[in-house]
């Protein structure tokens, strides 16, 4: 897929359309207008941002509001929202490294080992897809209190670091791997940690960075089990956190202002690890699509 | 310097036996080629041998030494694969050193080792680029390079020419007799090419459906083929086969069929009682039979003849009744069979007739230029020191109608001009 | 091609490299699904702290619970404008990234980033702009239409919100997939239609949804499963559920009768129903790809 966009991307920096017909007109106006309307609540949100209370009231004022950036640092600092983005990037900084690392060994296991119950091992791993959180809340929660976990890191981020999804996307990848590489490592006496240090991982750079997005997107979306686990304020998520921005008023008046302050700023950083991170992103998930 | 042998070598996976039983010795310093149809279990023999597959009977000896349970890496082999097998990720000469054990006193002596295999390789200048900047040739040399820098007891190539051009290959091919020669490693060759055993093996061990059917040296398999199988295999065309009586003649045995009778010779080595007074397969080469033209096909293909005269040098018509144009000549020709052409292959270097004799097709092949056209009548003669006869049951070899020799039978110039 | 065999042989090797994943899928997944089961049929008394042995109960009560059907038809009624609005748009905005002959790329960048918007800043970002009296897009809408959008107190108004939201966040997944799908229809099919004048629709509804109904399919199951436990934050954010129970979500009802109620064992039948949910998604799935697998061999 990536290529099949690559192959016309050379043109797209082109400023002018020479040879545009009347019905690639259509088309590149019906895409700036389809691309407009979904970025349009965000581009509203930026500009109410910037705005005082009062300027936000005025409902059809919309120049940039005479408060700059002070809405961002008070939602930083005197709502705690720095905080919040702090706990949440450890998070998932904790949960990306960890799915990686351990769907990487498990691949490895899978593609590369003889055991028995093969096959029942990797149904095992993929059956797990059928148990999204909301089918085991109540119990996980028990369970974390149970472990002592409840409010700690370990709680928000243990559940997450094994996944059938990166486990099956390596998997494939591997797959595609010749195996007279690892045979050739083996002729070497080459051990298996070794081979994927050396060889798998520097020839899995793209999947593993599309599956890092993925899973980056996903953690930094967590919500209700946060929301249920942790209920030490200063310890939980910037999703959870924009909630708590909601409680924000002044005289009477909500600061919707200062709100999608706090918007942007936990959209941010999912934001840029997308555009930065897009291509390896599509081709993972052309992989997927196989 | 070390032999391999092979004892009762036996790879099953799960129902399937893929190596049935092979017994076989690779002398020190010889390059044996293994070849055969694909699945006759020649490259999981080979994989066994590196330890790559574990032996489900039987034992593996690499020198003196017993390896069959070793670890591939404690064989002291290296091996080079068809798809080259090259990280993609380092340069050709990270891609040499990657996993050598540290026999290596300093990392100098290991980079020394890697500039001399470049150089042997002709390849110094590509030491720094990665597989994906290498032509196909330039990586399967890496892959060598590869080989060589380990210095191993064993050489094992698995196919490694296959995935080149053929203009390479035929070039690649000479290049490996010559490092073979210089280096003097035992070395064991995968191939489905018959071309390429025959050109490259000291010997040549071929295997069908996981058993070894013949080793020898590459002429010795081509004259005297153990089996029909065999027989078939080498030689392209592929040998004529068809069915004939065992008759006892005046002094010899001859081969009887519908259309022809061949007396076949007696010799020291020959013992035609198993298959005297019954059915056998008549084997002979497209080669070994010549052609003549009949008055009666002189006639039926007129036209074309008369026709095709004016460029080609030679006619049938011209020659003499009892000169043959086929590459036997006339004085060891055997038999005469009457066929009709059916076919006609101009190969450039010969012209490979197809002839319906009686129920049966022979291929035929005859000196280029050669004014036969389909539908013409001609006369076959068999090379008599070339005839064979397989047992119709189980396909073995009854007769050879020259004796095996220590060497091939050869022919002086002077017969040949004869 | 000959057979080989996988190059390392130990198991406790493999059994090792496993484990991290074996123990996390155990302790976090399979073993908590199977006390939700077993939690299912009790009923928890004092907040928790006693329980006792009901049988299926919890699911006749649930069978009974005039509440909880109702919850049940939000969802499925939920999850069918999320799957045919999400598909709709992004179907348009696909199609046209694929017929676009420049800037593709570009274009596919800027149309796919809702794939990265948070569900919670969705629905706070929408909660602002469509707030019945300080939104200004309910502003404008309101003065062009002349109606009235006061959905924190109509639920169709607010379902309908809440389901525009969800279709906001969905579009950037959906639309990366349709575009992959789209281009890879052989082109030559495409030519051989336009040679016969078939028209844009036409050409849509005829060649490419058959061909990329495995896809769509795949997208169905993908946004059925997002209304179903994604949207949760969009409930908690903007209507609580409410008005009276119009986006009381499946997902937002558990949450409340475990946490806020503490019906745990109810809850945990709630969860079981749920898991039916993706199992029968699953299955739907594994199916139609496998007929379709077979039918492109």
């Amino acid at each position: 897929m990536a290529t099949e966009t690559d192959r016309r991307s050379g043109a797209s920096t082109a400023v002018s359309f020479p040879d545009v017909s009347g019905g690639q007109l259509l088309v590149h106006g019906g895409l700036v207008l389809s691309i407009f309307l979904m970025g349009l609540p965000l581009l509203l949100a930026l500009v109410m941002s910037t705005q005082t209370t009062t300027e936000v009231y005025q409902v059809t004022n919309l120049q940039i509001g005479s408060d700059g950036l002070s809405n961002y640092e008070t939602a930083l600092s005197t709502y705690n929202l720095g905080q919040y983005m702090v706990n949440s990037f450890v998070m998932a900084a904790v949960i990306v490294v960890g799915k990686v690392a351990l769907s990487l060994l498990a691949a490895l296991a899978l593609v590369y080992y003889e055991f028995p119950y093969e096959r029942a091992v990797f149904v095992f791993v993929l059956l797990t897809l059928l148990l999204p959180v909301p089918v085991r809340i109540v119990p996980l929660f028990q369970l974390m209190a149970d472990l002592g976990w409840a409010n700690t890191l370990l709680a928000i981020t243990g559940p997450y670091i094994a996944s059938a999804t990166a486990v099956f996307l390596f998997r494939q990848h591997f797959r595609t791997i010749p195996s007279s590489l690892v045979e050739n490592a083996r002729l070497d006496g080459v051990g298996p940690l070794t081979f994927l240090v050396r060889v798998l991982i520097p020839m899995s750079r793209g999947m593993i960075a599309g599956v890092a997005v993925i899973t980056f997107v996903y953690a930094w979306n967590q919500y209700l089990w946060p929301l249920i686990v942790i209920s030490d304020q200063s310890k939980q998520v910037v999703q959870v956190g924009i909630r708590f921005l909601q409680g924000a008023s002044q005289s009477g008046l909500t600061q919707w202002g200062l709100i999608m302050a706090g918007a942007v700023i936990a959209l941010l950083p999912p934001l840029a690890v997308l555009i930065a991170l897009h291509r390896p992103l599509l081709e993972t998930f052309s992989l997927q699509q196989k | 310097m070390s032999q391999i042998t092979l004892d009762g070598l036996t790879k099953q996976f799960g129902d399937v036996e893929a190596v049935r039983g092979i017994d076989l010795t690779v002398e020190s310093g010889e390059f044996l080629v293994f070849v055969g149809p694909s699945g006759c279990g020649k490259s999981t023999t080979l994989r066994t041998i590196a330890g790559l597959e574990d032996a489900t009977e039987g034992r593996i000896l690499i020198g003196d030494e017993d390896v069959t349970g070793l670890d591939p890496a404690e064989r002291s082999v290296a091996m080079v694969f068809q798809n080259y097998a090259l990280y993609p990720h380092m340069t050709a000469a990270e891609n040499m050193t990657f996993g050598v054990r540290s026999s290596f006193e300093s990392d100098a002596a290991m980079q020394e080792r890697v500039q001399e295999a470049a150089e042997t390789l002709d390849i110094p200048e590509l030491l720094d680029r990665k597989p994906s900047e290498l032509s196909g040739g330039e990586r399967q040399r890496v892959a060598i390079g590869r080989a060589l820098v380990r210095e191993p007891a064993v050489f094992l190539l698995d196919e490694p020419l296959s995935n080149l051009d053929a203009k390479l290959r035929v070039q690649m091919r000479a290049e490996l007799l010559e490092l073979h020669r210089e280096l003097e490693t035992t070395t064991v060759y995968v191939t489905h090419d018959q071309t390429e055993a025959m050109t490259l093996g000291d010997r040549v061990a071929v295997l069908d459906d996981g058993r070894l059917q013949q080793v020898a040296t590459p002429q010795e398999l081509y004259d005297y083929p153990d089996n029909r199988f065999v027989a078939e295999f080498l030689g392209n065309p592929a040998m004529n086969v068809l069915s004939v009586d065992v008759v006892e003649g005046e002094t010899t045995y001859a081969a009887e069929h519908a259309e022809f009778r061949v007396p076949l010779p007696d010799h020291h080595d020959a013992d035609l009682s198993r298959v005297a007074g019954s059915v056998a397969q008549f084997g002979v080469r497209p080669e070994d039979i010549s052609v003549r033209a009949t008055e009666s096909g002189r006639q039926t293909s007129d036209g074309t003849a008369a026709d095709e005269s004016a460029t080609a040098p030679q006619t049938v018509g011209e020659a003499t009744a009892s000169q043959t144009v086929g590459e036997a000549t006339a004085s060891q020709t055997v038999g005469e069979a009457t066929a009709s052409v059916t076919v006609t292959e101009p190969l450039g270097e010969s012209l490979l007739l197809h002839c319906d004799v009686g129920e049966d097709s022979l291929r035929v092949k005859t000196q280029p230029r050669t004014a036969v056209s389909p539908g013409d009548t001609v006369v076959l003669g068999f090379d008599r020191d070339r005839l064979h006869l397989f047992d119709p049951d189980d396909g073995t070899t009854a007769y050879h109608s020259s004796p095996k020799g220590e060497a091939a039978p050869t022919r002086t110039v002077a017969e040949m001009q004869d | 091609m000959t057979e080989t065999t996988k190059p390392y042989d130990s198991t406790l090797g493999a059994a090792l490299l496993l484990l991290p994943t074996l123990v996390v899928l155990v302790v976090f997944l399979y073993y908590p699904a199977l006390l939700t089961f077993r939690l299912s049929l009790f009923q928890t008394l004092l907040l928790g702290t006693e329980r006792a042995f009901v049988g299926l109960e919890n699911y006749v009560g649930l069978l009974g619970s005039g509440a909880y059907h109702g919850s049940f038809l939000i969802s499925v009624a939920f999850a069918a404008t999320v799957v045919l609005g999400t598909l709709v748009v992004s179907l348009f905005v696909a199609y046209l990234l694929f017929q676009v002959e420049v800037g593709e790329s570009t274009y596919l960048v800027a149309a796919i980033w809702p794939y990265a918007l948070p569900t919670a800043v969705a629905g706070t970002v929408l909660l602002f702009l469509l707030h019945p009296t300080l939104g200004i897009i309910t502003h404008y809408v309101e003065a062009l239409t002349g109606v009235e959008l006061d959905w924190f107190t109509s639920g169709p108004l607010a379902f309908l919100v809440v389901a525009l939201s969800a279709v906001w966040k969905q579009l950037g997944y959906n639309i990366v997939f349709l575009v992959a799908a789209l281009n890879n229809v052989p082109t030559t099919l495409t030519e051989s239609a336009k040679l016969d004048g078939v028209g844009h629709l036409r050409l849509l509804r005829r060649v490419y949804l058959p061909l990329i109904s495995p896809t769509l399919v795949f997208l169905v199951v993908v946004n059925t499963i997002y209304a179903f436990f994604g949207a949760f934050p969009l409930v908690d954010l903007m209507t609580s559920g409410g008005p009276s129970g119009a986006t009381n979500l499946l997902i937002f009802k558990l949450y409340r009768d475990a946490f806020e109620f503490s019906s745990l064992g109810s809850a945990a039948a709630q969860s079981v129903v749920l898991f039916v949910v993706v199992a029968l998604l699953m299955w739907v799935q594994l199916r139609v790809s496998d007929r379709y697998m077979h039918y492109g061999a």
